[in-house]
């Protein structure tokens, strides 16, 4: 076990086009605070990438292969070797409907005419995980490769399986990606849902691709660990324990309180937090790591004050809660590690 | 840290764990007849289905899901695990989610609910008071990577039992990626066999649970000392021996054995072209100067390629291979490829085995590779 504690070492932001547009809201505001520049669609995904091997790659390959590129601060065009590092580096991709489209264009195709019809270069997007592995090819990362596609807490749990990772050895930094598409099949799916307590229809989705690097015992803000929460009102109960050891100790007494709290739709206990749904849209498997990508955007933006750091809670109703904390990187360690 | 299967339960075109270790026994093959699709169109007409024809519905909604909620139950029940006393995380590993569902919904306007569309839902169903449900869609080896991060949740700390799962139900859209890459329909899955035509995929849904080594007491079904795992980042489909290497070497340190340990390989073994050289050169390269090397059987001959199910039910079948001291035969095997003259396949009977190590492969799409290795005790 790799007992350093995980920080954030590099984060981006690939939101094409918030739903809020430019209304001013707190979420309009945080999220134009850390990303004032719009980021190109899908469509102008060469405009990062260069404009080799976007041939047939879905839109949710599209933008996670920009955040990723964003991330690392890479100029357009391919690479000619391997990043340094990426044989040690692991993959770990949420998205709920990433292929969604793509999986009904191969149906209707076939049965328009037969499965000869649908070209071959449809395949790798027929399996969920294309995403993940695309950005392995790309970039040469050898690591493990997930792809969690695990509902509305998605995000977050796929930070969690990051962490595990590094904790258990099998890699020294790994890419976290969420990503969601919004073509019509994807909205349509994600729709397919109760709207959130007080609202009376669903948030439409939008395309969002966000990306943090985590590594252990790093210079950047320190990441506590991913807690599920079983009840939906054990979330203000955990507010103040979401940084614990590796060993599990809860050390929330050392813990100063959250400065910044960014919530999900719905989620109880979370007065005061700041809901990125209403300027983003439904950014589904996305959110948990767009809301760390802001968070760890944030506190290195000079705008916090104190020494809190932000507390995010990903999920919904139906899938259920998960949280974690974001500290700076200047809090000291608690003791027993961590 | 060594972890130990305290509870399993899994789901084959042959039906539960018995009828379908009973199969493999005798190398059945379990294929039959496609149904739901327009096989002519989609050049894809032999499967493994799952058998709910004594279901109302012709194509019952969620089929994945139902049998992963069944086997996971299953698995815990026999575990004697409680959710309500102790901390159970599940690890859902799947190929295809319901994306059948998905199909449906679009394409013949079908209702779901975008809650099943992965696998929190259809657990907590049967088991409402697990910590989480985790989906982790990784292709062919999913159940390979759930096994693995179960392990390291149980090292870390943050759970007492984990559940690592598979499950997958056919989809439309892969059966037209199959057909669209084939001639003509493929008769029959013949793993390492010479002119093989290739792929036919199987359905249903395995679970085992997992304790910490020291805190499951005697009467485990096997100890997982470790699995390794790696990408290729090397090709979307096509697989790639220095990518399977790594795995199986990151499976064999991080289980402190040696190749010379292991007595048993459950190959993943699809019948495909590309895949069944590619595993057996890797086979060859990793075992070199371990001879005379392990016995090599494979399971897809019979129970079809179970895509996310894949490698947890090859992990169960070493297990009682390796228990019971009999391997079954690779069903379709006559004949093996020049390329796998290497390896010690077992062809047409069952071969006794007095293997206490086994290693079981698990490679998929995007170069996903997961080789676990197991211990019984005897």
């Amino acid at each position: 076990m790799n007992p350093d504690g995980v920080t954030v070492t590099a984060h981006a932001l690939h939101v094409p086009d918030p739903i809020g547009g430019s209304v001013a809201t707190a979420a309009r505001d945080l999220f134009a605070s850390v990303a004032p520049e719009p980021a190109c669609g899908p469509d102008q995904a060469h405009t990062v990438l260069g404009r080799k091997g976007l041939l047939f790659k879905e839109d949710a390959t599209r933008l996670a292969l920009c955040a990723v590129h964003r991330a690392f601060g890479l100029p357009p065009g391919k690479l000619t070797e391997p990043l340094p590092g990426a044989e040690h580096t692991a993959v770990v991709v949420s998205s709920n409907v990433g292929n969604a489209r793509t999986v009904r264009d191969i149906v209707t195709g076939m049965r328009a005419g037969s499965a000869h019809d649908v070209s071959p270069l449809n395949g790798p997007n027929a399996s969920s995980n294309v995403i993940a592995s695309t950005l392995a090819i790309r970039y040469g990362f050898t690591g493990p490769n997930l792809m969690v596609c695990s509902g509305a807490t998605s995000g977050l749990d796929a930070i969690r399986l990051g962490v595990l990772l590094l904790r258990g050895e099998r890699a020294r930094r790994v890419v976290v990606v969420g990503v969601e598409p919004d073509d019509e099949v994807a909205g349509g799916l994600a729709a397919l849902r109760p709207a959130a307590p007080g609202t009376t229809v669903p948030v439409p989705l939008r395309a969002a691709a966000a990306c943090v690097v985590l590594e252990p015992g790093g210079a950047g803000p320190r990441l506590g660990n991913v807690r599920r929460h079983t009840r939906p009102d054990d979330i203000a109960d955990d507010l103040r324990a979401c940084v614990t050891s590796p060993a599990g100790d809860v050390t929330q007494a050392l813990t100063p309180p959250a400065a910044l709290r960014l919530t999900a739709p719905g989620a109880p206990g979370a007065g005061g937090g700041i809901d990125l749904t209403p300027h983003l849209g439904e950014v589904y498997g996305a959110l948990g790591v767009v809301q760390l990508a802001v968070a760890a955007a944030w506190l290195g933006s000079g705008q916090p004050s104190g020494p809190g750091g932000a507390l995010i809670t990903c999920g919904d109703g139906e899938d259920g809660y998960a949280s974690v904390r974001l500290d700076p990187a200047d809090v000291p360690a608690p003791a027993g590690g961590g | 840290m060594h972890v130990a299967i305290t509870g399993a339960d899994l789901l084959t075109c042959h039906g539960g764990t018995d009828t379908t270790f009973a199969a493999l026994a005798k190398g059945v093959d379990g294929s039959q007849d496609l149904r739901f699709y327009d096989t002519g169109r989609i050049n894809v007409t032999r499967g493994y289905h799952v058998d709910d024809t004594a279901d109302a519905e012709p194509e019952p909604p969620l089929r994945a899901g139902r049998w992963l909620a069944r086997c996971v139950l299953g698995a815990v029940r026999q575990a004697g695990v409680n959710p309500a006393v102790e901390r159970v995380s599940v690890i859902v590993g799947t190929g295809l989610r319901e994306l059948r569902a998905m199909e449906r919904w679009a394409v013949d306007g079908v209702p779901v609910r975008r809650r099943n569309l992965h696998f929190t839902t259809a657990v907590r169903e049967v088991l409402p008071e697990v910590t989480e449900v985790i989906t982790v869609s990784n292709a062919c080896s999913a159940s390979g990577h759930a096994l693995a991060l179960a392990q390291d949740l149980l090292a870390a700390g943050e759970a007492d039992a984990v559940v690592a799962a598979g499950c997958d139900a056919m989809s439309e859209s892969m059966l037209t990626m199959i057909g669209r890459v084939a001639d003509a329909p493929t008769p029959a899955l013949r793993p390492f066999q010479e002119g093989r035509a290739g792929v036919l995929l199987g359905e249903g849904a395995v679970a085992v649970v997992l304790r910490r080594a020291a805190d499951a007491g005697s009467g485990a079904l096997a100890t997982v000392l470790a699995t390794g795992l790696s990408c290729d980042a090397h090709h979307e489909t096509a697989p790639d021996v220095g990518g399977i290497v790594a795995a199986m070497r990151d499976a064999h340190r991080r289980a402190e054995v040696t190749p010379h340990d292991i007595g048993l390989v459950l190959a993943h073994g699809t019948g495909t072209a590309l895949n069944d050289p590619t595993e057996a050169a890797a086979l060859d390269t990793v075992f070199a100067g371990a001879a005379p090397g392990p016995l090599v059987t494979g399971i897809k001959g019979a129970i079809g390629h179970t895509s996310g199910s894949a490698a947890l039910m090859s992990l169960l079948v070493a297990a009682w291979a390796m228990r019971s001291g009999s391997v079954p035969a690779t069903a379709g095997l006559a004949e093996p490829i020049e390329a796998a003259a290497g390896l010690r396949l077992v062809i047409g009977e069952p071969a006794p085995c007095a293997a206490r190590v086994a290693q079981v492969n698990a490679f998929g799409f995007g170069g996903v590779n997961a080789v676990s290795v197991i211990r019984v005790e005897r």
